[in-house]
């Protein structure tokens, strides 16, 4: 019994083109309740830290100079130092995410996946309308400032993020899922480099 | 935080106390980059027998065997990393903007948003290399070993910068 385990382990070994060195299963993957937790907290987490970055959203700040803590956004005041916020994002992100990847467990599948694909779609085209409608209403010589409305810009992302969700097969949705995982903190990350760029034109 | 600083305080200078916590944060940083560095060469370049050289070696490594040993040291890199960040961002940042030194204030700005968004994908990472490996996640498994590789890396390299400005021997 062991041989014949010994000798079906090694020609999965050799027949593998990943070196992995661990067997892989053909058979379709079912994600666990665990994995669809770990799976949404990665993109909520990415979306979140991204969203309250840019909105200067901490749950609290923290003076190190005098190592005090304030809840929510406070300004720098004067004998106390520099603010930071960072830890008060990852805490409000890192607490969302929980929420959010504990209600998804209890969810449809189906369900899940479009409704994360609709958050990730909103999120992304909500800031790149807004985006294009300043940059068109600032180009353009006739008065176009109800391009610059953060309204309008919402409801088109609305609009454009329930159509898309809505109308992708349920195959091409869920593979979007799992993508997300890594896609989104991508883009987060090119929102959050784009916004340092005023240290690096100085 | 404080509480616990202070207690240190009584045997050894504050000064001593943020070198040696700087040089466990660069110490575990260096297990770290070493282990994403072997699993990402394990992944992107895999060969199907150890054989020849060092580096045809080193691409027929496990690479699931590097899932533990990273998940165990990013989240300390990452604690102690944030812990030494309330020293940076009084001892250090306020004068690298003194003296205009903005491009490493902005890289290492763009560190704390990295590493961030690499502790948000641990638990996904943690699931995706678990046994059985399945094959229709092989995509998704190398993507993540890529970011997580990309953010120890960059984070090693800017917070490299920053040391060399007012830091461990600076």
């Amino acid at each position: 019994m062991t041989q014949t385990l010994d000798v079906h382990q090694g020609v999965t070994q050799l027949g593998r083109t990943q070196a992995t060195a661990a067997p892989t299963t053909a058979k379709p993957a079912e994600i666990s309740k665990a994995g669809v937790f770990a799976i949404t907290f990665g993109i909520t987490f990415a979306v979140l830290y991204t969203v309250l970055e840019q909105l200067n959203w901490p749950l609290f700040t923290y003076h190190p100079a005098v190592g005090k803590i304030d809840f929510w956004m406070q300004r720098p005041r004067s004998g106390e130092g520099p603010p930071m916020y960072w830890f008060g994002w990852l805490a409000l992100s890192g607490i969302g995410a929980v929420v959010v990847s504990s209600i998804a467990t209890f969810l449809p599948k189906p369900w899940l996946f479009r409704a994360t694909v609709f958050c990730c779609l909103l999120a992304a085209l909500w800031p790149a309308f807004l985006a294009s409608g300043t940059f068109i209403a600032d180009k353009v010589s006739f008065d176009a400032e109800f391009l610059k409305s953060v309204w309008l810009a919402g409801s088109l992302a609305l609009v454009a993020a329930a159509a898309i969700s809505y109308v992708a097969s349920d195959q091409r949705v869920g593979r979007l899922w799992i993508n997300s995982l890594w896609l989104v903190p991508v883009v987060g990350l090119a929102v959050l480099a784009y916004s340092l760029k005023s240290y690096f034109l100085r | 935080m404080e509480a616990i600083t202070e207690v240190f305080f009584d045997y050894i200078s504050v000064r001593t106390f943020w070198r040696v916590l700087q040089f466990a944060h660069f110490t575990m940083a260096v297990a770290l980059l070493g282990a994403v560095t072997l699993q990402t060469v394990a992944v992107m370049m895999p060969v199907r027998q150890a054989a020849g050289n060092f580096i045809s070696r080193v691409r027929a490594a496990p690479a699931a065997a590097y899932v533990k040993p990273i998940v165990i040291l990013y989240i300390p890199t990452f604690l102690l990393g944030a812990w030494i960040y309330l020293k940076y961002r009084t001892y250090v940042r306020i004068p690298m903007e003194q003296f205009g030194h903005w491009w490493t204030v902005g890289t290492f700005e763009f560190k704390e948003h990295i590493v961030s968004m690499g502790m948000g994908l641990l638990p996904a990472y943690w699931y995706f290399w678990r046994q059985p490996l399945t094959e229709q996640h092989e995509t998704i498994r190398k993507w993540l070993v890529v970011f997580l590789a990309v953010s120890v890396w960059y984070s090693f390299l800017v917070g490299h910068v920053a040391n060399d400005f007012r830091g461990v021997g600076a």
